[in-house]
């Protein structure tokens, strides 16, 4: 069976748009909060968001966006972007240069691409809009593949002239793990040599208000204690946008390109709750069972486990049902296992969470230190047992598992290990 | 094309010739649409919306098609050739073209078909076509690859005399080739043991476009066609030969209307063997004549003529008259 490896990382996040500055942040436990303009509203009950700096999304008019000079996009591939197609672009382009990959290296029959956004409610809103007010024959002729779920892969595989596998993933906020996932399947089953795997939300008001409407949203207006995943005095996630890219390759390829990577991917599980449309299961039966396939796929057992980046988003239910799936896995190794969700840095990335976490682990190991997780106070008595370093340990891991789970009870979880 | 015009003739209804009062409001949102293109354009654009008048729209259609070309390519646009190619020249997709199409109708208070736009493939084509919109005239006809076989079928003079090979006509100009193939009578004695291609019988071919062009090409009056057999030479000036041409020889034709005012229609012609010029003929004037549509004569082999060269699609308005007694019917 080939082996797989993390070759390349891109980031356009709340935390950092480049890998020094995500790692310092991750190290540091630096978060990406800020008050957010447009929830700043009486009738708007939720204040924080983790921002994506030095990009400016909000016109409806892609012309209009500036973004850092050093991505140069034309006008051409600009005018069928979402907020989150641009920052999944540019972080395209640093995934690319940090793999050193060649243009033959990416448009070839053997390289792919699966993607993973919530699509553009912000754009599907404008248009429709329009639509309405002007009559369709006024609307724009992109409006649909800049909005709709997949403009994402639709934008990325065009522009980069993927020819290899390429689709986008929903399974909410485990599409983009559902995607690494498959990723990994295809490497594997020798179906591709080279595979892009993509997340990114817009992060923006018409993305992330609609999850007041579920109650799920933080109030807190203090950016500094707005996400405490595991914490008592936790009240509901903050939502985040922007853009993580991760290159995964065979064995064979890195070998062949004298590529460094990152990690290694060596696994992956999933498994769903039945349950409940949006409310985790209580006992986090899925996640638990997405664990325990994943270390299985991985020949991995549960004692070897260093480290899990957990899902947790900071919400009152999910938080406690994920910590009694890591109790359910982990058992007697529950206190040793460091657990902990780099949420509190970010905030939730949805259909990026995924990637963009596996992203964290890979640096993680690669770096060596195992990010703390911040602004816990008070451990929810719920959530306890589990070993949750508040501040980063510089020790070295060699399995990291990746959870992540989504709407409908969709569960995954994904093993790394150090690459050697 | 006929399926354009027939099928769209309440599009082809004159616009208003009063225009809509101008209000501040019309003025700001006008500006906002407009907001990536030239100052002048605006200009434009504001001084046609207070007037109706047409001179206006070029300077809007180009600044419009202006603000949709990558920059690097907006030089080309500069010196407006009307032969410049939308697709190849200016790289503007089918989709830009619609962003194009739907900034042009918005402010220039018009609706544009489909159908209509699938024609436009040069600068020129677009200003015309525009034009034609604004002043309720029958659309133009747009750029037709014509083939030898109705080449043939339309030209008043025939093999062994006929130095066209293919040509492909719009409503601004008219580009043909043809090959010299050694088998031409007149090259056994021109010259002796040196077959040369003589200079008058290459502006006998810039001529043959030109009369191409009258019969397929040029506008005409409603009911009305340019009949083959009233056109006839009258003159040329400016006439020089640069380069001696010879059997294997691929020329490219191509000539422009200068003026065209009953009876008589002045042109420019130039050859050229590749990128090489040879010959330039900076006048050649033809008289001309009209007919009633309905007396024209059909062609011999009554080629379909429904443009399926260029669209590759069947249409069904296809029927075996010719294009010019169909075009205003």
């Amino acid at each position: 069976m080939p082996r797989v490896f993390i070759t390349g990382l891109g980031f356009i996040t709340s935390i950092g748009n480049d890998v020094a500055t995500v790692v310092r942040n991750l190290r540091e436990l630096r978060h990406g909060f800020e008050v957010y303009p447009p929830f700043q509203k009486p009738d708007i009950p939720c204040k924080v968001v983790g921002t994506v700096k030095d990009f400016a999304t909000d016109s409806t008019d892609p012309e209009d966006w500036t973004f850092p000079a050093r991505y140069r996009i034309k006008r051409e591939l600009l005018r069928s972007m979402a907020p989150n197609g641009l920052f999944a672009h540019c972080a395209m382009l640093q995934a690319i240069d940090d793999a050193k990959l060649t243009d033959a290296d990416i448009s070839n029959p053997q390289t792919g691409l699966y993607a993973a956004s919530g699509g553009s409610p912000f754009l599907t809103h404008y248009h429709h809009e329009r639509l309405q007010k002007f009559g369709v024959m006024r609307c724009s002729p992109l409006g649909i593949v800049a909005s709709i779920v997949g403009t994402l892969n639709f934008n990325l595989v065009a522009a980069f002239r993927i020819q290899g596998a390429s689709c986008g993933f929903s399974s909410a906020c485990a599409s983009s793990a559902h995607g690494l996932g498959y990723a990994f399947d295809d490497l594997v089953l020798g179906r591709q040599k080279r595979m892009f795997v993509v997340g990114a939300e817009d992060g923006n008001l018409d993305a992330i208000l609609p999850f007041a409407g579920m109650r799920t949203l933080s109030l807190q207006t203090d950016p500094n204690i707005a996400s405490r995943p595991f914490d008592a005095a936790r009240d509901g996630f903050v939502a985040t946008g922007g853009g993580v890219v991760m290159v995964l390759e065979t064995e064979d390829e890195v070998i062949r390109r004298g590529a460094k990577p990152h990690a290694e991917v060596i696994g992956w599980g999933q498994a769903s709750d039945g349950y409940n449309v949006a409310i985790s299961h209580p006992e986090g039966s899925g996640s638990a069972a997405a664990m325990t396939n994943a270390l299985r796929s991985s020949h991995v057992a549960p004692g070897e486990v260093d480290y899990v980046n957990a899902h947790a988003t900071s919400t009152l239910i999910g938080d406690v049902s994920e910590a009694r799936a890591l109790r359910a896995v982990f058992k007697e190794e529950t206190k040793r296992v460091a657990v902990s969700s780099t949420k509190a840095l970010t905030g939730h990335g949805l259909s990026l969470a995924g990637v963009m976490e596996s992203a964290f682990c890979a640096l993680a190991l690669r770096e060596g230190f195992i990010p703390g997780n911040a602004h816990l106070t008070k451990v929810d008595p719920e959530c306890a047992g589990l070993n949750i370093p508040r501040t980063t340990e510089n020790r070295q891991a060699e399995i990291v598992v990746k959870n992540s789970s989504g709407f409908g009870g969709a569960n995954v979880a994904v093993v790394f290990k150090r690459a050697m | 094309m006929p399926d354009a015009v027939s099928t769209n003739s309440a599009t082809t209804k004159p616009l208003p010739t009063t225009p809509k009062p101008f209000a501040p409001e019309d003025e700001a949102a006008l500006r906002e649409a407009l907001k990536r293109c030239s100052p002048s354009t605006f200009e434009a654009a504001v001084q046609f919306r207070k007037t109706g008048n047409p001179e206006h729209v070029p300077a809007v259609v180009i600044g419009i098609i202006e603000r949709f070309v990558e920059p690097d390519l907006r030089m080309k646009l500069k010196d407006a050739d009307d032969d410049l190619r939308l697709i190849e020249d200016l790289g503007i997709d089918s989709l830009t073209m619609m962003e194009i199409v739907i900034l042009v109708e918005d402010v220039l208070q018009m609706s544009i078909n489909n159908d209509e736009l699938r024609n436009l493939r040069m600068v020129g084509d677009v200003k015309t076509f525009i034009d034609c919109k604004i002043r309720g005239l029958p659309l133009p006809k747009p750029t037709r690859f014509i083939p030898i076989e109705h080449i043939g079928a339309v030209m008043p003079i025939q093999p062994p005399f006929l130095f066209l090979n293919e040509a492909s006509v719009s409503s601004t100009a008219a580009n043909g080739k043809y090959k010299i193939s050694g088998q031409e009578f007149f090259l056994q004695g021109h010259f002796k043991d040196n077959p040369v291609m003589p200079a008058s019988i290459m502006l006998e071919a810039l001529g043959q476009l030109a009369v191409l062009y009258l019969l397929e090409g040029a506008p005409t009056e409603p009911g009305k066609v340019v009949s083959a057999q009233t056109i006839f030479f009258t003159g040329c000036e400016g006439v020089r030969a640069h380069r001696v041409c010879k059997p294997g020889d691929i020329l490219t034709l191509s000539i422009k209307p200068k003026r065209m005012k009953m009876p008589l229609a002045t042109f420019e012609g130039s050859i050229r063997v590749g990128s090489e010029k040879a010959v330039i003929a900076e006048e050649i004037t033809l008289t001309y004549a009209f007919v009633d549509a309905a007396n024209a004569p059909v062609p011999i082999n009554g080629v379909a003529h429904n443009g399926d060269a260029i669209n590759g699609k069947a249409q069904v308005a296809s029927s075996p008259t010719p294009l010019r007694a169909a075009i205003n019917s």
